[in-house]
């Protein structure tokens, strides 16, 4: 798989356009330190509903479905996640167990940062904690559009005042 | 101070015993001389609007009494209501993060004190105190967490009697009351409320509460409803 993702992110082309990953470079190196790269194929879950965090799995290539499901097994897509999303970040940073399930739908190459660590990765560098806050308030606009959708049937309708 | 609500208002946030307590408010003594010099105490009746679905986001609203109703609303008027927010939330937070207008539409049913900060002071605060950054992502991602919890009971709930037992028993799990054999809640909304929570009709929540006490697995008593039988609630819940 030609791919422009490079195993040490200081040397990715890519991450200028990512909001998680465009931090400065003494950040990006301590990011390295503590992340290990991995490359998953297809239908690989990188975690399960209801399953504990043990960490964030960044998206550097392919997509993830993000579902929930039902206690009979019904499903219901939530997401699908594109390169540059970290995923199971409100698990991790809330130390719950996940809210959802995330499935890779591309063979994929994720960065995994074990819980413990990205706590303290985030706890001392406050850009990247910053990038976090913007990266979850992305994520609950797109939950409570699903919210909006699902329970009234409808998606977000256009801004009642401008700015 | 008394405020023309019956609040007793806390003016300094450094004084605030409850603060512990609170996700947000926890911060460091110097984090929260910065938050002091930036926010708004202010009182607002029952009723009151704080923002509106769709309102470029003006600010955050910590919410340091009372209680505010989290909703959004269709344009056929159907409304549907997200979460009752209780005091140590800060609401309005994504938005104002994003700079995307309010998701939600926040109204009081408390005579609430909240604390307003405007957007562009919080950003600033936010980059200077990495405590505050951290708790901020605490409380985004314990948003999200919720609603993925509502995204599945809307969405994968069968009927309305499910949905309405897990709500029920949802709240009989908070104040202690989980472990009990038969556990009390007060009620604080209306039929018509607890409707608007769980996407149906006013009267099929009328219906629903008028079976569950005639089969006796739910007695009500005044605004206090005691739980009779947890295993039927369940298995209503479960879908079984």
């Amino acid at each position: 798989m030609e791919s422009a993702i490079q195993q040490n992110c200081l040397e990715c082309a890519l991450r200028p356009d990512r909001i998680f990953c465009d931090l400065p470079t003494t950040v990006l190196a301590a990011l390295d330190q503590v992340k290990s790269k991995i490359a998953c194929p297809r239908n690989t879950v990188l975690f399960r509903e209801g399953q504990p965090a043990r960490g964030v799995f960044v998206l550097c290539e392919g997509r993830a479905k993000l579902t929930v499901c039902s206690e009979s097994g019904q499903r219901l897509t939530l997401h699908v996640a594109v390169p540059g999303e970290v995923l199971g970040l409100s698990a991790a940073l809330s130390g719950t167990n996940h809210e959802v399930t995330a499935e890779l739908l591309d063979d994929a190459h994720v960065a995994m940062v074990k819980r413990k660590e990205l706590l303290n990765f985030l706890r001392e560098h406050r850009e990247a904690c910053l990038h976090v806050v913007d990266l979850l308030s992305q994520d609950l606009h797109i939950a409570y559009d699903k919210v909006r959708s699902v329970g009234l049937g409808r998606t977000r309708r256009p801004r009642a005042v401008s700015a | 101070m008394l405020s023309p609500y019956g609040l007793d208002i806390i003016e300094s946030c450094l004084t605030c015993k409850m603060r512990s307590d609170r996700i947000f408010c926890d911060l460091p003594t110097a984090s929260l001389q910065s938050f002091e010099a930036i926010k708004y105490a202010t009182a607002y009746p029952k009723g009151a609007v704080l923002f509106v679905e769709g309102q470029a986001p003006r600010g955050i609203f910590v919410l340091c009494k009372g209680r505010v109703k989290l909703s959004v609303c269709a344009t056929d008027g159907k409304t549907l209501i997200l979460k009752i927010a209780e005091p140590g939330e800060v609401l309005g937070l994504s938005a104002t993060v994003s700079g995307k207008p309010y998701e939600l539409t926040a109204e009081t049913i408390d005579p609430c004190q909240v604390n307003f900060v405007k957007r562009e002071d919080f950003l600033r605060f936010l980059k200077d105190n990495s405590d505050a950054c951290f708790k901020v992502a605490e409380q985004l991602s314990e948003k999200y967490n919720n609603a993925c919890h509502e995204v599945r009971s809307l969405g994968l709930s069968h009927s309305a009697s499910e949905k309405l037992a897990k709500l029920l028993l949802e709240w009989s799990s908070k104040n202690g009351e989980a472990a009990k054999q038969e556990p009390r809640l007060k009620l604080a909304l209306t039929h018509e409320e607890i409707a608007q929570m769980i996407g149906t009709s006013r009267e099929t929540v009328t219906r629903l509460f008028a079976d569950l006490k005639k089969r006796q697995i739910v007695q009500a008593k005044g605004s206090t409803l005691i739980i009779r039988n947890k295993v039927a609630l369940k298995t209503m819940a479960t879908n079984n």
